[in-house]
């Protein structure tokens, strides 16, 4: 990374496919940005998350992974965003003990209808994790199955 | 098996099904109960005509923030339904329709709708949001409840269904109609507004090719019909459109690009004036060779030597020739037509006549061909040729008409236009004096009032009302005056005619040396000798046959402009020249020539009512208009420099803002031209059609009260006032403020608000509750908390009406909120302190309770004044005008304020038979209730339409999908565009290309929209050519558009599962608008994402599974009877199961019904004179059940057990009875269970209940009474008391309420007074809830003198009872004397709640079904699937969901039924697809997922071995699974897999993004690790 181009995080969003997705795209619809180095992953469910799936993110390159959900009590499929709480919360401890900062992982809780909430707690999120800076976690080399976009390099 | 029989009497849906049947149904309203409904009917195998009179379903629950009592976003509810009515294949949405007639007879109804016109075609529109981008009118927008704003078009919210857009037009404005050539003036000045310059000029364009000459000259009618003429000054639109002119050409002229020819006819013009340059135009951009002779030397007819330079110079005229020239049109000057044959021969096929009037008249006086005696036409002729002739044709033949002008007296005679420039043309050339001198009266000069007023700054002489009588004669044959009389005015003679009075003696001459005539003029037609065929009239004129046609009396011939109709203005000349060009282009073609062309001729006009209410609330401010500016008098006579000058750019923006929108779409065509699947069509008409059905269902909804009826709340006058429903879109999220609570007068957040219950409720006009008010501003109070915490809020409320399921507990979680306050009045006052526009209330405070209970106030009851900066109106439901005259048409019964009236014990039935009604139509109702109604309408029209069930449905067949086992991955990636939406962002072409270079990818494609059908068949055949087997679609959300694209997969053969979207618009387009090689480059980050989750995608298999098509019922009362009759009438067998040995439940508890007192539905049943007693009711029940062939009915028997899953239940039954053996136990299978066992009264020992028997249950107390009325009471009984006190809300009645026990107390109350009129009834109540009409017992039981006291929860009544057999006494505070008060009755009646039974208990472990805190069955959403168990395949109904009336009991049993019908209607379920897989392999039997499913679908099998072959291994039960993952999260051996959601499948995305493809094979290792 030089210094002249601005440190932009990489975030990864698993959404849940009944709220947290369609927040986002309402945040699209209502044209409210948040950082394009966010990406988001669609899930059924928050529950479906596990630990792996998160610190793998990590692994693979992630500075921050967001986790979001339904409101709290409002799980479409009952209790799946309580026990993904759960469980960010202890990938969450696992950063600390791995000397990663444990603000790197965060759950958040909104409905189909906060789309300026989702941007806002996107922006918010990439703010926190550009101030941590990069993980300094060291990727295995890329076999490159997938090639880069013109002009772009690692 | 034996038949039906056709008709029981007196029982819900058993109006005799009809012999003809149309298997298909009419819901009329798209809210929430009509989109319920016609899912349910379309599931249940009825074809649904769904129709809508807004541009999109969705009704008041779309509006709403979040809903109680669960605090559930209604969005979120709602949108998955809009989508699942938007793309069913069996709902046929038809909105901006309503219903004007239903012919026919129940079974077989023709109804006639009619169509708004939507300009915006629905099928074709993809919702792309381009046009409202464009358009440039705001307009208040009706879902925003006038707080927010949209553009004419618009969508009506961001989730509509149908997702297209619509455009607001309420009919032309009057400036277009106004306009003979139907220039879209507002469309243009709303250009301006917007500072869109190009557009404006385009728009003025399409109507008018003479923009900037009509800018200067136009005598603007459309002025005159401005409605800004209503408020102040109509807006300055003639200057507007100089303006818009003045600045393009202002700018390098471009060049327009020539006409495509495409046809072989060539057309002759004679005469380049307005009129035939305009037709020139039109048919030269049409195909046609054009062209134009013109005798004189120059273009322009009259625009070029009539009007003088002052006015309209010639480099503007010369413009806007060049630019119609430019189109091809061939123009010859100096070619005067001698002979019309001559053009014939020479091969043109048409020839137009637009000749103008170029002669002018002399008045026929003595001397008028006098020396110095002028003609107007020649004059001005002459002196705007001069120059002309001077530079160009060096042409000396002519004198400088100044020369005779100068230093001369000059008099003009006539009135006109023509007359005006004529004298100030003298003024310019020198003249010593002019004079204007004219036949007309002074209040009637002819000339236009801005003309006469410059001419006489200009220093002429104006003088009116003369008779003409001679040239006076020089002696020289030159004139020297004029001899003239006076006219003292002109009557009308007997006839009509008008005759001129002369006033005696006023004959005299005025002196001059030049007269000019300016009487008007004449065409010149010499070149139409009388054998050309072409007839003129006397006036020598053109005569055309009609106008429409504009055709001569000889075929190819035809006349326009002012040829025809004598002198008229430009932009009549240009209108005539646009339908002539038409013409000549229909003759040509061969069709019709004389045709009316089509506008539309609706008028927007703003009624000055509207006016006053917009001026009084702000929305229109007075503005003075802006008039140009002119050069100074000296500059102007010195020579013939423009007069006026012209805006800048602030004063057109500001004279343009002054525009009121009349019509609000402006018909500008911004959108037309950006369209870009050309759905735009501003000349839509109504539409109606015809439609044939078998029965209708009217869910028309409510209408908020209008609360600016109830003036003394301010409403409309003081801006901090607002509605409930406006304060809902405040709270949204997605509301006009996003979100921020903001009130209107300086939009600052309010800190103290006050909300005010029951506007438009419980008043004089209204004796009906609204039932959902008071839940609402619970939940508003508590959302403006969670907004800003620190907000104060107080509530004015009567009662709390929490009545209904978790309501009371929501209730008492918003009161304990620090900072809400209820406070228990009416206010007595509200007025604004116009200081900051707060609102001050005056209120009376009751007196508190005493510390101690001694009896005296410690806080005596005032008047209050409070201030607060926010007031919102908690306005009841009323029932639209529309939908009145809707039930009218149909020919349906309402009550005197429009709600439906229906029978009594079939609530759903109208007046006529085949018409159902739901919802707030019927009696206020909140979504949960109207929910219940409207699965209650499908299962009554099941019933009434059994026969013909999927007999109109359709199915979608696919091909059977191929199997792509062992096949390497072939992706089709098709990226697009969205019109500008992601290619006006992002690079699509080079996205694209990136997808090219992906591995696996075998074709990409760029396309304008995915979505459209073509696009759909060609992604489809993509597929088959290319032997794909995968398929990206880089679009926008797959929440609204996977279905579609796996439509396509199905239909290629392919397994739809075999798909993914990647969101490049929602997720770059428009979130990255501003960065747009970033977004472009996430687009291909999302696209590579997206490829590589294909790659690790798999065929996923769905099952069938047989369904057994019948139902067991659970509880033989009124609920599980109806629920009973209504599936068997349907043609399932139903096993009915109840546990006494009598059917009836809590019905055989209620003697005394409601309709006797005006709150039930309302109507005797079809056949009968007379409301039936409860009793009769249910023996007419009880017999239906035993008579029925499809019912079998178990009494004295229990469910012991219910084992399998929907549509494969297996249930056994055990009968009464000890030491059962197996084979007396009962075991059947069944595809559905309803479950309604009811509930009992509450029996307990507050208040001294079984101390005494002068101490009685609501449930005794009614039976009591039944044996009085009855005559049947025994001789040791208690007679009737003369004396009665009720204590409502007893015992578990604090932790919810029991919603019956007020209504059933005050009935028993009105019964007592009916018996026993002398009896004194008290009722102490914490809250009175007779919620809808059961608001009228509590009218009459006021009326008919019982006494309400109110208590609260710190003090409730005390009861002592005597031993010794004296009087009860009961003591209670009264605050509102601030007295404790002591009453001595006969008799206290305790109105004990209904709790449920005990064996809900006991089934609910042995069914696993959820109860709730109380002990009633749990739904699966309280909102949205009232009747529904979270298991599917399971229902409840009645009590046991919760307590309820007998009319509500019937209509949830309805509503269970709908829903068990609509899985019974099926052969087969479908499982399988999106669910969890355990691998038995690698399972410990450990109980996780056992314990972390919701739904029961996992669970252990002994007779499976896991690892290492120990016995028990999980299973999940396809059929239960509901596709969350969560036990694939959390099992610890990794033995379980999300289909569609595997680890790898995640993985592969992210690994993709982060370019280590090497992991995506072994994506958990990590996880292995932790665990």
């Amino acid at each position: 990374m030089d210094d002249t181009t601005k440190y932009e995080p990489q975030i990864i969003a698993f959404c849940c496919m009944h709220c947290a997705y369609a927040a986002a795209d309402l945040a699209g619809s209502s044209r409210i940005s948040y950082p394009p180095s966010l990406k988001i992953v669609a899930i059924p469910c928050t529950g479906r998350t596990d630990m792996g799936h998160i610190l793998k993110t990590f692994e693979d390159g992630a500075d921050g992974v967001l986790v979001a959900g339904c409101l709290e009590g409002r799980c479409h499929y009952q209790s799946g965003n309580l026990y993904a709480r759960q469980r960010v919360d202890h990938v969450a401890e696992i950063l600390d003990q791995i000397g990663l900062q444990s603000e790197r992982a965060r759950m958040i809780n909104i409905s189909a209808g906060m789309g300026a909430k989702f941007a806002e707690l996107a922006n918010e999120f990439a703010e926190t994790i550009a101030a941590l800076g990069p993980t300094g976690i060291k990727k295995k080399p890329a076999a490159r199955e997938f090639p880069l976009p013109e002009g772009k390099t690692e | 098996m034996k038949e039906t029989p056709s008709s029981t009497p007196g029982l819900p849906p058993k109006a005799a099904q009809p012999e003809t049947q149309i298997g298909s149904v009419m819901v009329i309203g798209g809210g929430i109960a009509g989109m319920q409904t016609s899912l349910d009917l379309a599931e249940a195998g009825y074809k649904v005509h769904l129709v809508e009179k807004k541009s999109a379903i969705g009704g008041h629950m779309a509006q709403l923030d979040k809903t109680f009592p669960t605090n559930d976003c209604s969005m979120c509810t709602i949108s998955p339904r809009l989508v699942e009515v938007g793309r069913h294949l069996n709902i046929e949405l038809t909105t901006d329709t309503e219903v004007i007639a239903l012919d026919g007879a129940a079974g077989d109804f023709t109804a006639t709708v009619r169509t708004k016109p939507r300009f915006i075609d629905v099928d074709t529109c993809n919702g792309c949001s381009k046009c409202a981008e464009v358009c440039p009118v705001p307009f208040d927008n009706p879902f925003d409840v006038g707080l927010g704003k949209a553009n004419a078009a618009h969508k009506l919210y961001p989730q509509a269904t149908p997702n297209a857009f619509a455009i607001e037009k309420r009919g032309v404005a009057p400036c277009r109609d106004a306009c003979p050539a139907g220039q879209r003036a507002q469309g243009y000045i709303a250009l301006i507004a917007a500072d869109r310059i190009e557009e404006a000029y385009r728009s003025i364009k399409q109507d008018n090719p003479f923009p900037a000459i009509c800018g200067r000259i136009c005598n603007a009618r459309c002025e005159d019909a401005c409605t800004r003429n209503k408020v102040d000054e109509a807006v300055n639109i003639r200057a507007l459109k100089r303006y818009v002119t003045d600045t393009i050409h202002a700018r390098p002229r471009q060049a327009p690009e020539p006409a495509e020819r495409k046809f072989e006819e060539r057309i002759a013009i004679i005469g380049s004036g307005p009129c035939g340059l305009t037709a020139a135009q039109d048919l030269c951009l049409k195909g046609y060779e054009v062209t134009v002779f013109e005798s004189l030397p120059v273009a322009g007819g009259m625009l070029r030597v009539g009007v003088p330079e002052y006015r309209l110079p010639v480099p503007i005229i010369e413009r806007e020739i060049q630019d119609i020239l430019d189109l091809g049109i061939k123009l010859k000057l100096n070619s005067a037509v001698n002979q019309l044959d001559d053009l014939f021969d020479d091969g043109y096929q048409a020839v137009l006549i637009a000749v103008g009037a170029h002669e002018g008249k002399r008045i026929p006086i003595p001397g008028n061909d006098l020396n110095g005696v002028l003609i107007n036409t020649d004059f001005l002729r002459d002196v705007r040729l001069w120059q002309h002739r001077q530079d160009h044709l060096h042409d000396s033949n002519h004198p400088d008409p100044s020369d005779q002008i100068r230093g001369q007296r000059v008099l003009v005679i006539g009135g006109g236009d023509v007359a005006v420039d004529v004298a100030r043309t003298s003024v310019r050339l020198g003249a010593v004096s002019v004079g204007l001198a004219m036949r007309e009266l002074s209040h009637a000069i002819p000339a236009s009032e801005h003309e006469i007023a410059g001419a006489i700054e200009e220093g002429i002489q104006v003088l009116c009302g003369l008779n003409f009588l001679r040239v006076i004669d020089d002696g020289s044959g030159k004139a020297a005056g004029v001899e003239v009389e006076v006219f003292e005015q002109f009557e009308l003679d007997d006839e009509g005619h008008e005759i001129a009075v002369i006033k005696a003696d006023s004959k005299h001459t005025l002196d001059t040396d030049i007269i000019i005539f300016s009487a008007g003029q004449n065409a010149g037609l010499g070149f139409i000798p009388d054998d050309a065929g072409v007839r003129l009239t006397p006036r020598r004129e053109v005569d055309v046959i009609s106008h429409n046609s504009y055709a001569t009396s000889r075929p190819g011939v035809f006349a326009a402009g002012d040829a025809v109709t004598g002198t008229a203005f430009v932009i009549d000349a240009v209108a005539s020249g646009h339908k002539c060009g038409n013409a000549v282009h229909r003759y040509l073609r061969g069709t019709d020539i004389d045709v009316i062309e089509a506008r539309d001729n609706r008028v927007a006009d703003i009624p000055q009512s509207e006016l006053d209410q917009k001026i009084r609330t702000g929305k229109i401010k007075h503005k003075a208009r802006i008039n140009e500016s002119e050069i100074s008098i000296n500059k102007r006579i010195d020579g013939f420099t423009e007069v006026q000058t012209g805006y800048t750019r602030d004063e057109a923006i500001a004279e343009a803002s002054r525009c009121l929108s009349c019509g609000v779409c402006s018909e500008c065509n911004s959108c037309v031209s950006e369209c870009g699947v050309n759905a735009i069509d501003l000349n839509m008409r109504d539409k109606e059609q015809q439609i044939n059905v078998g029965a209708v269902v009217l869910a028309p909804g409510f209408k908020p009260y209008q609360a600016e009826l109830s003036q003394e709340y301010g409403l409309g006058r003081y801006p901090n006032v607002l509605t409930s429903l406006q304060y809902e879109r405040l709270l949204s999220a997605s509301g006009p403020t996003s979100g921020h609570v903001n009130r209107p007068s300086d939009l600052s957040r309010p800190k103290k608000i006050a909300f005010l219950q029951c506007v438009g409720s419980r008043d004089q006009n209204h004796d009906y509750c609204s039932s959902v008010c008071c839940m609402y501003a619970a939940k508003q109070a508590y959302m403006t908390l969670e907004h800003d915490a620190d907000t104060e809020i107080r509530i004015f409320m009567m009662d709390m009406r929490a009545f209904s399921k978790n309501y009371e507990s929501y209730y008492q979680r918003v009161k304990q909120c620090k900072g809400i306050e209820y406070t228990r009045c009416r206010i007595s006052s509200l007025k604004e302190n116009p200081q900051n526009k707060n609102l001050i209330i005056k209120y009376f405070e009751r007196a508190a309770l005493p510390a101690g209970h001694n009896g005296s106030s410690a806080n005596p009851a005032c008047v209050i004044e409070e201030e607060f900066d926010l007031v919102v109106l908690s306005v009841g439901m009323e029932v639209a005008p529309d939908v009145r005259e809707l039930a009218n048409n149909l020919g349906v019964r309402i009550d005197q304020h429009g709600f439906c009236k229906t029978e009594q014990y079939n609530p759903l039935q109208t007046s006529r038979a085949g018409i159902y009604a739901i919802g707030p139509f019927r009696e206020p109702m909140d979504i949960t209730d109207s929910i219940i109604e409207a699965s209650g309408a499908a299962a009554v029209v099941g019933s009434f339409l059994a026969k013909s069930r999927d007999t109109q449905t359709r199915q979608e067949v696919f091909p059977i999908a191929r199997d792509v086992e062992g096949e390497d991955p072939r992706i089709v990636v098709f990226v697009c565009h969205c019109g500008k939406n992601i290619a006006g962002t992002v690079d699509v072409e080079s996205v694209k290309d990136y997808a090219k270079s992906l591995p696996g990818v075998v074709h990409t494609e760029e396309t304008v929209y995915a979505c459209s059908q073509d696009s759909i068949n060609h992604i489809t055949e993509k597929l088959k050519n290319t032997g794909a087997n995968r398929l990206v679609i880089a679009s926008c959300s797959p929440l609204t558009h996977a279905p579609l694209f796996e439509s396509s997969m199905k239909t290629a053969g392919l397994n739809p599962y075999l798909f993914d979207m990647a969101n490049i618009r929602n997720q770059c387009s428009w979130v990255h608008a501003d960065d747009k090689d970033k977004a472009t480059e996430k687009a291909r980050e999302l696209v590579r994402m997206s490829t590589a989750r294909t790659h690790a995608l798999d065929p996923l298999a769905t099952a069938e599974m047989a369904m057994t098509r019948s139902a067991l019922v659970v509880g033989g009362g009124a609920s599980g009877m109806t629920s009973a009759l209504t599936l068997a009438d349907q043609g399932y067998p139903v096993v009915l199961v109840e546990k006494s040995d009598r059917l009836g439940g809590n019905l055989l508890n209620v003697h005394f019904g409601l309709d006797e007192w005006g709150v039930g539905g309302g109507l005797p049943a079809i056949n009968e004179v007379d409301f039936i007693p409860p009793q009769a009711f249910l023996a007419k029940l009880v017999t239906a059940i035993h008579s029925h062939p499809r019912i079998n009915l178990h009494l004295n028997t229990q469910l012991a057990s219910t084992s399998g899953f929907m549509g494969n239940f297996t249930s056994i039954l055990e009968p009464a009875g000890e030491n059962l053996t197996e084979s007396e136990c009962i075991q059947f299978q069944h595809g559905v269970v309803i479950l309604a066992t009811g509930g009992k009264e509450y029996k307990g020992d507050e208040y001294g209940y079984g101390t005494s028997q002068r101490i009685v249950t609501g449930q005794e107390f009614e039976q009591q009474l039944a044996r009085f009325d009855k005559g049947l009471a025994s001789n040791g009984e208690l007679p009737l008391p003369n004396s009665l006190v009720m204590i409502l809300c007893v015992g578990p009645a604090d932790k919810y309420c029991a919603r019956i026990c007020c209504t059933t107390a005050l009935k028993n109350a009105l019964a007592l007074k009916k018996l026993n009129p002398a009896a004194q009834v008290t009722v102490i109540y914490k809250d009175i809830r007779t919620y809808g009409f059961k608001e009228r017992l509590y009218t009459q039981a006021r009326e008919g003198g019982v006494v309400f006291i109110q208590y609260n929860d710190e003090g409730p009544p005390e009861v002592k009872v005597d031993q010794g057999g004296q009087p009860l006494e009961i003591t209670v505070w009264e605050s509102i004397i601030g007295k404790e008060i002591s009453l001595k009755p006969d008799m206290l009646m305790l109105s004990n709640p209904v709790i449920p039974e005990q064996a809900a208990q006991e089934l609910s472990s042995r069914l696993k079904i959820q109860l709730d805190t109380n002990g009633f069955f749990l739904e699966a959403h309280v909102k949205l699937r009232p009747v529904d168990f979270s298991s599917e395949g399971m229902f409840m109904a009645g009590i046991a969901h919760y307590p309820k009336l007998l009319e509500e009991s019937i209509v949830q049993a309805q509503a269970a039924a709908a829903r068990a019908a609509t899985l019974l209607s099926h052969d087969t379920i479908t499982t399988g697809g999106k669910i969890a897989i355990v691998n038995q392999d690698l399972c410990v039997g450990c109980l996780t997922c056992v314990r972390s499913c919701a739904y029961g679908a996992p669970r252990i099998n002994p007779a499976l071995a896991g690892i290492g072959n120990i016995f028990g291994a999980a299973n999940i039960e396809a059929a239960l699974c509901q596709g969350c993952g969560v036990c694939a999260a959390a099992c610890p051996a990794g033995a379980i897999e999300m289909m569609h959601s595997t680890n790898k499948q995640m993985m592969a995305e992210i690994d993709a993004l982060f370019e280590n493809a090497d992991n995506t094979k072994c994506g958990h290792e990590l996880l292995e690790t932790e665990h």
